[in-house]
């Protein structure tokens, strides 16, 4: 054989070979491979790594994690029980087809997105509806971002989706940063004027680039319905200044460093609907209609990044790159190999986000303990060898205290038995639907955890870094709504503390109940000591051993 | 009512922060009257700080050092001050004649033109690393063991919440009160009398020692000391009852920087140990001039009477005061009659504890577009509050295990502003 | 055969169009002169008789250009900038107002005027000047609040107009000369009955001011305040719809309002894009409207509006933010006064060809 063929040959058996390893890591679950790729460079990872969180702590975080609330005492005792090597797998599969799970998508999503701002045009309630229905059909996070963007408002049926863009009321400076940060993950701000003083890689052509997709876009409002809506003319263009340099620069609309998607040329000023009075013009080529595209398009990478690092933040605590809205040269991902695969499944699979939660829930990494083993040492960055410690989001605590007290399944007998009363026929099958007790409890509960979305949220751009005012402290020591949780009645939890004879009963119901796992011995002996001595005040002592309990750094944060 | 909450969009890592709370209710609650029987109570206590903070950069130009006639010197002139050969802007028409109990510093280069850097900077006496700010230092080291109240208040309306302790622990970190608002919840549940209150919180620390086992601290510690500073409150609560007196209000203003002034007085007079208040806004990249107008015409008068407050009360031997910003603004004014950051060439104000009063340190060239003289930076004036209040700012942070200086090593107090 | 042809065998010519030079011609505005002074100016007013353009900048000083000979003087006096002006009917006579809340008065025959009379009008800036129809009294306002009516002769102090509870932005006299109208930074107009000293009634021009939340500060005023030649209009140049006013982003605009009624006629505002201040508004005695004013990044812009119409018809840019504008008694020329330091004389009209005549 000549040279020339063996060479041929031999590069042929070795893109054979490659293929085949990579037909065989192909079929690698992406959270084994999430495992391998953890600790690839970091050499103190063994060392530091954590063990494998227990089952109580494993059920408590996920449910928390995947459905926003904590487990009933049952579910405790259940899973706990469970031998099946298979249950954790199980688990997950059953968090994420809960309606609770769409719940939790629509906190997440809709606060990430619109930031707790007060209403303007499109009421909050239709919106997280959409939201909500959105994640109940696991839609792909490319098809919901291509809604929010190209819709106009004129329809009533996809209306809900137009709040993004119209309660920002299309003002530049709001929609166009909020464009970049919650959709790409960079924050712009500053290269409106000029480019980033801080950053090098944000330019101003960036920004104008991407307020030029809404330029000619407007509010505009019915007369008649007195509904706002979006129209757009057929005319304008992007220039910018430097407020420092006076440099000039034009652009039409583009995404970040991909091509300018230029006007048609013959398409010069023409519409469908002509602008007059009251009327909403609609243009032959829309500018805005070109975002949807642009921005969910298979080369705009950016996209894809910003919500693994946003998925991957949301399970195990803090993103690869922190703040999630600041990438940028200077502050690269932690694990770019890793959130180079999670991006790369992402677009594999459709943008799936469900199946990226569930591998995420499957992997070691996700499962391991948040407390370091005795006598390892502590990492010196953050490398996700250690369960994160998450603090409750605002719904998250609300529910689990309103779980945590017996509140939820109290609240949910009633609902069932005035339905049943209300409608004797079907009442009962309905009353049994998974879906309908959700939206039930919803709205008999949603005031509650709006009280806590006043005290522990906050309004503007959201950040995972932890905030404990004194309000907050006030709120729950002295505040009159968890106080009313703790009184006994029907079947809540001190009501059940009230009737058990030992204290270690009471300590077992009191740490599956509010903790979601089992107390240690010295804990039973903590609550028997302090049970005797409150013998006296035996109900206020019960109510506020639960107080102490709930407002604990155990139940305040997700570990 | 003119101010309203809002966000400071031009901070980017910063979680900004609006509380929702509810109706505030019309009473505000302030303090008890100073009069001379309580200046003599106070006086031999612990030292304080008072920190005003005008955010986003004030002019130095349009105040503490004036250049009227000069290419960049803008409409407005200089006046005369209590202090005879030192001149302020004629926006300070009322804090002039309180300068006799002040000193500017004229000659601060940050190096940096950026908002958060040179705030930073400006709180933390380092340009860069996690380190405490002035007040929780002021916390940590002058607050006496058994203060009824969290060591380092800030008074604003505005959002930003910082985190200001570092290594120092969550309990010396600011508390931030939104304004004048009492804060709600503040009396101890009905049913329950102090003994059983005490035993819950007494329950609720048995319950986190477990939890802190092999885990970091940051976060537990965070949350922690929010009740311990919500506690302090609690024990305050008389303290938040009591309106202003009209007369007051009249002589500070109506407006929330008046009203927040005769908080930070009544906190100071009441035990507090470092009370700041931060006036908004200052970065006046357009209409320079007439928002200077605006916002000194409301920090005018309300300072020169806080000040003076604190003088007739005989507080303020006892009490650093400094005016501060994150930097300057800039000599050329720009096209829109605005003026850009500048952290080169500015100045700030301070007197009090221990401070120099009546002097003018350091100077710009005749443009303001560079020091001249005796040039410093936010080290140095770091350096020269903690001294000015009897902290060696040259040892190292009482931190068990961890050797860090309290102010940076490679700068110095401005020995000739220490009295 | 046309009337030039001389004889039958010449070609037949088209009469070419004849230019009036002097027809106005909004959309052929164009430069004919320029003064330039070495700091930006922030106001300008020619004199009645067309003879000087006066400037304020930003420094202490007064720039005079005579327009025919170009020759330029300085006068010297006032402690802070100057912002407002006015003449005599016979131009004889400059007043000015400036940010030290001092008027002066000038005697523009004098080669090198000083002044001739110093008003101290207010504590805090003296934002505006006005000499009344009958030309015996100045009217004044400022950041005190007030507006004073002087002596035009001797400077004393004739009567005093308190209500405005803000900096008090221009005020000038309705050509019936009983009137007095004044405008401040929150956007109240009030209306002064000049024999009873006190105020008759108020136009709401509150949608020319805005409170910046994140910066926690009103903006607002008259830039410029005009009132139609035959005082049946009120024409007040200023801002609206603030954004984000420390970093000038808001929206330039002029309202005009019907004197008798105080009700609104229209809000005139330049093309979304171009976000800052209008700075200047003049009534053309053919009946158009002229606005000028300055954008966020410097440039400007001067606007033509038709009687009655609800938008600008014709918008010239101009390389740099205009600050002030006036219009020469012949009705064909503007002034503006630049940020860029220069006071630009244009010409509504046709360019005419002209022969060889360096342009200056």
């Amino acid at each position: 054989m000549s040279l020339r063929s063996i060479q041929c040959l031999v590069s042929c058996l070795a893109i054979l070979l490659a293929g085949s390893v990579s037909a065989h890591s192909a079929e690698i679950p992406l959270h084994q491979q999430i495992d391998s790729l953890i600790g690839v460079g970091k050499t103190q990872f063994e060392k530091t790594a954590s063990a494998p969180a227990d089952d109580a702590t494993f059920l408590r975080r996920v449910t928390l994690d995947l459905t926003g609330t904590i487990p009933t005492s049952d579910e405790v005792r259940v899973f706990l029980a469970d031998e099946s090597t298979e249950k954790r797998t199980q688990l997950i599969d059953r968090l994420l087809a809960s309606p609770e799970h769409a719940r939790r998508m629509q906190y997440v999503f809709d606060t990430m997105l619109m930031e707790r701002r007060p209403d303007k045009h499109v009421p909050a309630v239709e919106w997280r509806n959409y939201l909500r229905t959105s994640f109940l059909n696991n839609k792909p996070w490319d098809v919901l971002v291509r809604e929010i963007l190209s819709v106009d408002g004129t329809d009533k049926k996809t209306r809900p989706a137009v709040k993004f863009l119209l309660d920002r009321e299309l003002k530049s400076e709001l929609v166009t940063r909020d464009l970049g940060r919650l959709f790409l993950g960079r924050d712009l701000e500053c290269a409106q004027c000029h480019n980033h003083p801080n950053v090098d890689d944000y330019l101003q052509r960036h920004y104008h680039g991407l307020s030029a997709f809404l330029n000619r876009s407007y509010l505009f409002k019915d007369p008649k319905t007195k509904k706002t809506s979006i129209g757009e003319k057929a005319e304008g263009l992007v220039s910018f200044t430097s407020v420092f340099t006076q440099e000039e620069g034009k652009t039409a609309p583009r995404m970040l460093d991909l091509p300018e998607i230029v006007d048609p040329k013959d398409a010069k000023a023409d519409y469908k609907v002509k602008p007059a009075k009251n009327v909403r013009s609609v243009p032959v080529y829309s500018r805005r209609l070109q975002l949807a595209n642009a921005m969910t398009h298979p080369t705009n990478i950016a996209f894809r990044q910003n919500i693994a690092n946003r998925l991957w933040a949301m399970m195990m605590g803090r993103g690869f790159v922190e703040p999630l809205d600041m990438w940028h040269a200077d502050n690269p991902p932690s694990h770019p190999k890793l959130l180079d695969l999670l991006t790369k499944e992402l677009q594999k699979n459709g943008y799936n986000m469900r199946l990226i939660l569930r591998e995420l829930a499957l992997s070691k990494t996700y499962q391991r303990s948040s407390q370091i083993s005795a006598g390892a040492e502590i990492a010196k960055e953050i490398d996700f060898g250690v369960g994160q410690l998450k603090p409750l989001s605002p719904e998250q605590l609300a529910w689990s205290m309103m779980q945590a007290t017996g509140l939820t399944v109290k609240t949910l007998k009633s609902l069932k038995a005035k339905q049943v009363k209300a409608d004797p026929k079907n009442g009962a099958k309905k009353t049994e639907d998974a879906l309908w007790q959700e939206e039930a409890l919803h709205a008999a509960l949603n005031k509650n955890v709006t009280a806590f979305i006043t005290t522990f949220g906050f309004v503007g751009a959201q950040s995972s870094r932890f905030d404990a005012s004194a309000d907050q402290a006030l709120f729950l020591r002295n505040g009159p709504l968890v106080q009313s949780w703790l009184v006994p009645s029907g079947d809540n939890l001190t009501a059940r503390l009230k009737k058990l004879k030992t204290s270690s009963e009471i300590a077992e119901e009191l740490y599956l109940s509010v903790f979601s796992r089992l107390p240690e011995k010295k804990e039973t002996e903590n609550v028997t000591a302090y049970l005797k001595d409150n013998q006296k005040q035996s109900q206020q002592a019960l109510q506020q051993l639960v107080w102490a309990a709930l407002s604990s750094d155990e139940f305040r944060f997700n570990h | 009512m003119r101010r309203n909450q809002g966000c400071n969009h031009l901070d980017h890592h910063l979680a900004r922060r609006q509380f929702l709370a509810g109706a505030a209710g019309g009473a505000v609650g302030l303090g008890l009257p100073g009069s001379p029987a309580t200046a003599e109570k106070i006086k031999g206590q612990h030292k304080r700080v008072l920190q005003i903070y005008l955010q986003g950069g004030v002019s130095q130009l349009e105040s503490w050092d004036p250049k009227p006639g000069t290419e960049h010197g803008g409409p407005f002139r200089a006046i005369p001050t209590s202090v005879p050969g030192m001149h302020i802007s004629e926006l300070l028409p009322y804090t002039a004649k309180q300068m006799h109990l002040l000193s500017i510093v004229r000659s601060i280069n940050l190096k940096t033109n950026d908002h958060r850097q040179g705030r930073l900077f400006m709180e933390k006496g380092r340009r860069a690393g996690e380190y405490p700010y002035v007040g929780s230092i002021a916390s940590k080291y002058l607050a006496p063991a058994n203060s009824e109240l969290p060591g380092y208040i800030h008074i604003s309306t505005r959002g930003l919440t910082d985190s200001t302790s570092a290594f120092l622990g969550a309990q010396h970190g600011q508390l931030k009160f939104e304004g004048v608002k009492p804060p709600k919840n503040l009396a101890v549940p009905k049913g329950l009398d102090e003994t059983a209150d005490a035993r819950r919180v007494q329950l609720r620390d048995q319950f986190n020692q477990q939890f802190r086992v092999g885990r970091p601290k940051s976060l537990t510690e965070s949350f922690d000391a929010s009740f311990q500073q919500a506690a302090k409150l609690m024990g305050r609560k008389a303290f938040f009852e009591k309106a202003p007196d009209p007369k007051d209000l009249e002589r500070y203003g109506k407006h929330d920087f008046g009203r927040n002034c005769l908080l930070a007085r009544a906190l100071l007079e009441n035990d507090a140990t470092c009370v700041k208040v931060t006036h908004h806004g200052y970065d006046s990249h357009a209409e320079n001039f007439n928002f200077h107008l605006e916002q000194l015409g409301e920090f005018d008068k309300t300072f020169a009477m806080l000040i003076d407050d604190l003088h007739e009360r005989g507080l303020l031997d006892s009490t650093l005061v400094m005016v501060y910003s994150e930097f300057g603004r800039t000599p050329k004014i720009n096209v829109r009659y605005g003026r850009d950051h500048w952290g080169s060439a500015w100045s700030i104000a301070l007197g009090g504890c221990g401070i120099q009063p009546g002097a003018v340190i350091g100077k710009t060239n005749e443009k303001g577009t560079a020091v001249a003289d005796r040039e410093v930076d936010a080290g140095h004036l770091f350096h020269t509050y903690l001294q000015a209040l009897g902290i060696d700012s040259t040892n190292d942070h009482d931190i068990a295990g961890r050797s860090i200086p309290i102010g940076d090593p490679t700068a110095q107090p401005i020995k000739e502003l220490l009295s | 055969m046309n009337v030039n042809q001389s004889d039958t065998s010449d070609a037949l010519v088209a009469q070419k169009p004849v230019v009036d030079y002097d027809a106005i011609d909004l959309e052929k505005t164009h430069q004919v002169s320029e003064f330039k002074h070495k700091f930006p100016l922030t106001s300008c007013r020619v004199d009645p008789t067309g003879k000087y353009v006066v400037a304020g900048a930003q420094d202490l000083d007064i720039q005079v250009w005579d327009l025919q000979t170009k020759s330029n003087r300085t006068l010297k006096g006032h402690t802070s900038w100057v912002r407002s002006f006015d003449f005599s009917k016979d131009g004889s006579r400059l007043y000015s107002a400036c940010w030290g809340g001092d008027i002066k008065v000038w005697n523009m025959a004098d080669t090198q005027p000083k002044p001739i009379m110093m008003i101290q009008a207010h504590t805090g800036s003296a934002r505006w000047v006005r000499i009344s129809p009958d030309q015996k009294k100045l009217a004044t306002c400022g950041n005190d609040l007030l507006i004073k009516i002087w002596n035009v002769e001797d400077g004393k102090l004739l009567q005093t107009f308190k209500g405005h509870e803000r900096h008090v932005y221009a005020v000038d006299f309705h050509p019936d000369g009983q009137h007095l109208v004044s405008q401040d930074l929150m956007g109240f107009i009030k209306i002064w009955d000049m024999k009873t000293g006190k105020q008759a009634r108020s136009i709401d021009a509150t949608v020319m001011t805005g409170y910046d939340n994140k910066f926690a500060a009103d903006m607002g005023g008259a830039r410029d305040l005009q009132f139609s030649p035959d005082g049946s209009e009120l024409a007040s140049a200023g801002i609206t719809k603030v954004v984000n006013s420390f970093a000038g982003v808001q929206d330039p605009i002029i309202m005009l309002f019907d004197w008798k009624s105080g009700k609104e006629k229209a809000q005139l505002k330049p093309e979304k894009t171009f976000q800052g201040i209008a700075w200047g508004v003049r009534y053309h005695p053919d009946g158009f409207l002229i606005g000028a004013g300055a954008n966020r990044s410097g440039k400007g812009e001067l606007w033509f509006r038709k009687p009655g119409e609800k938008e600008f018809f014709h918008t010239m840019k101009l390389s740099t933010a205009a600050r002030g504008l006036d219009l020469l008694s012949d009705g064909r020329h503007l002034v503006i006064a630049h940020s860029d330091g220069a006071v630009r004389v244009y010409r509504m009209t046709a360019e005419a060809k002209r022969p060889a005549k360096s342009k200056s």
